[in-house]
């Protein structure tokens, strides 16, 4: 950019640029060491607390005894260290299976809201100019407008009726309720891909499928990375849905068994954070691995293209 | 004609997508019942912290005998099961407003024939036709009664020469007595609204008038509730009330900012004489100063003994649903949780009281003082509890114990009620 611009500049008013850049350089203070914004790092501070905090909380609580949980100063070190509340939530909750079902869950609801997502905005965007395709996509976007707990009743119903009373009807209803934003942002995206790319692929004698898998669809990576994330956060943080369409408790999630911590007459906040700890700890971890990937998702829905 | 053809290929497709549609649901959906060996019945539990004592009565009821397995759940969803049409088929619940709303409508079934149902104390079994009931049935056997009463500190009381109080003018004067001596008389935690609810409002109402007795005929004035109806919220309450707020203001400063747990972690430490709570706060108080000297005592609110009386709530209570699959296994289950063992272990263990005829006497120092008032069926159900949920009982509560009108709060109530009685 600022080379392009230097370049349309007459060679006289080029000197006068650089006295300018080295002006603003000079006020910037030494070349590679820019003066910080306090402002602005102060700021930055304070957000960074609301989330390091809790997060503190959450670990020092979890590896406290029972006794000093209870005593009212959440931020004082545990002494001594007990690691009870693990063992307890872990029993308490039956962690390995309910992990498991958790895992199962959002996997399939990731994979499924990509897949049927991407091939359901291919067509549509592809085919626009035709009436069924266009109400089509008017249609799944409508769903973004209900959300589940108008549907509850009819849903626990149907579910049981079909004999889907279990994990897997979860998965149905969850990329069913995710499908209509990810479509939205499939569609944007696809519109931004020169159909040129794809009549080059036709005339290399693909099929449309063919064009759709080895074309399309690795093109369409960066946001089938951000409709994959926030199916995620939806699918791994949701309570009421599962809750509500699973009969046997021994097939719940994990925030709907984590739900036994929660009373009105008793604390047991050691057992809770350790529980929600171990529930916690897989996404910051693999938030740990991914994070620059996720952050290129997140904002690709902002900034399109 | 080879359109015809194809429309009829067409509907063969058709049919057969929807066979095979049919055919999985029916599958999926027998995979639940199709099981041989023994008979499958879930118990569903309420209580938190009752789990692990259950799950080793369970467990042992399983190695007993063989026709029947039953498996321990106390994460579904309640209503969903019973909208779904495969509710658990043992409840051991919580007897409150909510579970009423299933009973009333006939959900759960009549276990009257059971010779279980006839060890129950008749006064005890009554209490559960004090909320709303279904004509004719014993929907629900009651399991565990929580007694409740103010909670004090014996030493606090012994250094300063109190005798427990059973009248209001005692009541009062050790009040007075205490706050002379420095002490705070009564911690209160009105940062929670239930704790208001349970403890200053339910004792001095119940302490004042016969609270079923009060529900009844408010029931029966129905929408006419207001201040020309011969019982309301406002004409009835007021008295009580009043002195709620009297009692209110022997609280710690800082009662408004308080909650629930801090509530426990001050008492545990000693920092006040007296406590209004149930006993399940004994539990979390003994997790902070385990060896701390606590007993109860019905609070007075007349000047004559003999009007004593301590708040119970159905703690725990059985019951079969209507759509259990199978109701001889479950009962079967019910009879083995009613053996009076089983019973009073529970009640020993969770600081309960015996519902039958032949419980076991408390014998944990700290509620032993209810006993004989429990004993003699001088007990009421706490007048928050007959409120239906969708009036905020507790938060008018809390209001009035930090400063709003009572006699203005009251009469919303009692517009609350009238109004939620022309709904049905």
């Amino acid at each position: 950019m600022s080379t392009q611009a230097a370049a349309s500049i007459p060679l006289g008013d080029a000197r006068r640029v650089a006295r300018e850049a080295s002006v603003t350089r000079r006020r910037r203070g030494r070349v590679g060491q820019e003066r910080t914004n306090w402002g602005t790092t102060i700021v930055l501070f304070l957000c960074a607390l609301t989330v390091l905090v809790p997060l503190y909380v959450t670990i020092s609580m979890s590896l406290k005894s029972t006794a000093q949980a209870v005593d009212g100063n959440a931020f004082s070190l545990p002494s001594p260290i007990d690691f009870s509340g693990f063992s307890k939530a872990w029993a308490l909750t039956n962690f390995p299976v309910a992990f498991t079902i958790s895992i199962l869950v959002t996997a399939a609801s990731v994979i499924g809201t990509v897949l049927l997502a991407a091939l359901a905005s291919y067509a549509i965007a592809r085919n626009w100019d035709r009436k069924f395709f266009r109400y089509s996509f008017f249609y799944l976007l409508a769903a973004m407008f209900l959300p589940f707990p108008v549907v509850a009743l009819p849903q626990i119903q149907l579910t049981g009726l079909l004999g889907l009373a279990n994990p897997l009807g979860v998965i149905i209803l969850h990329i069913m309720f995710q499908l209509s934003f990810s479509i939205l942002l499939f569609t944007a995206f696809l519109r931004s891909i020169p159909l040129e790319l794809e009549e080059s692929a036709r005339i290399d004698g693909a099929t449309t499928g063919q064009t759709f898998w080895r074309l399309v669809f690795p093109l369409l990576a960066p946001m089938s990375a951000t409709v994959g994330i926030f199916a995620f956060l939806a699918s791994w943080n949701d309570f009421m849905m599962p809750s509500l369409i699973i009969a046997d408790s021994s097939m719940q999630t994990l925030p709907v068994v984590q739900q036994i911590f929660q009373t009105q007459f008793s604390n047991n906040y050691n057992v809770s954070f350790a529980s929600y700890l171990m529930a916690m700890a897989p996404a910051i971890i693999a938030y740990l691995f991914t994070q620059r990937w996720v952050m290129e998702g997140v904002t690709q829905g902002a900034v399109k293209g | 004609m080879a359109q015809r053809t194809a429309g009829r290929f067409r509907r063969v497709r058709i049919g057969i997508a929807v066979a095979t549609a049919a055919a999985v649901a029916l599958a999926l959906g027998g995979c639940a019942s199709a099981a041989g060996g023994p008979a499958n019945i879930t118990f569903f539990l309420s209580k938190p912290e009752a789990i692990p004592y259950f799950q080793n009565v369970v467990k042992d009821f399983n190695s007993s005998q063989t026709g029947v397995h039953v498996t321990l759940d106390s994460a579904s969803s309640l209503s969903a099961g019973f909208l779904r049409g495969n509710p658990p088929d043992v409840g051991l619940l919580n007897y409150n407003m909510e579970m009423a709303r299933f009973q009333e409508r006939g959900a759960l079934s009549d276990l009257s024939d059971m010779p279980e149902a006839s060890r129950i104390r008749p006064d005890v079994q009554a209490l559960v036709d004090q909320l709303p009931s279904y004509p004719g049935r014993t929907s629900v056997l009651p399991y565990s009664v929580a007694a409740e009463s103010v909670i004090y500190n014996k030493k606090i009381f012994a250094d300063n020469d109190i005798a427990v109080p059973t009248t209001w003018d005692e009541l009062i004067a050790a009040c007075d007595k205490l706050k002379a001596a420095g002490v705070t008389p009564i911690y209160s935690t009105f940062k929670d609204p239930w704790t208001v609810a349970q403890g200053l409002f339910d004792y001095t109402v119940g302490g004042s008038i016969d609270v079923a007795g009060f529900y009844k005929k408010l029931n029966k004035e129905g929408t006419a509730v207001g201040p020309n109806s011969s019982v309301s919220f406002e004409k009835t309450l007021q008295k009580p009330v009043d002195r709620m707020n009297q009692l209110a203001a022997y609280s710690n400063k800082d009662a408004p900012s308080r909650g629930y747990g801090d509530g426990n972690v001050a008492f545990a430490k000693g920092e006040a004489a007296m406590y209004m709570q149930g006993p399940w706060a004994l539990g979390e108080i003994a997790k902070t100063n385990p060896d701390l000297k606590l007993g109860t005592f019905p609070l007075p609110m007349t000047n004559d003994p003999g009007d004593l009386k301590v708040r119970v709530n159905l703690d725990l209570a059985l019951w079969v649903p209507e759509a259990s699959d199978n109701k001889p296994a479950a009962r079967q289950f019910v009879s083995y949780l009613m053996q009076q063992k089983v019973m009073d272990a529970y009640n020993a263990a969770y600081l309960g009281f015996g519902t039958t005829t032949d419980a076991a006497p408390a014998t944990d120092d700290r509620i032993t003082g209810m006993q004989k008032y429990y004993d003699d069926g001088r007990f009421y159900q706490g007048a928050s509890k007959f409120i239906q949920l969708s009036i905020p009982t507790e938060n008018y509560l809390q209001s009035i114990v930090t400063g709003a009108n009572a006699e203005k709060t009251l009469s919303q109530l009692d517009a609350d009620w009238a109004r939620l009685a022309l709904r049905g």
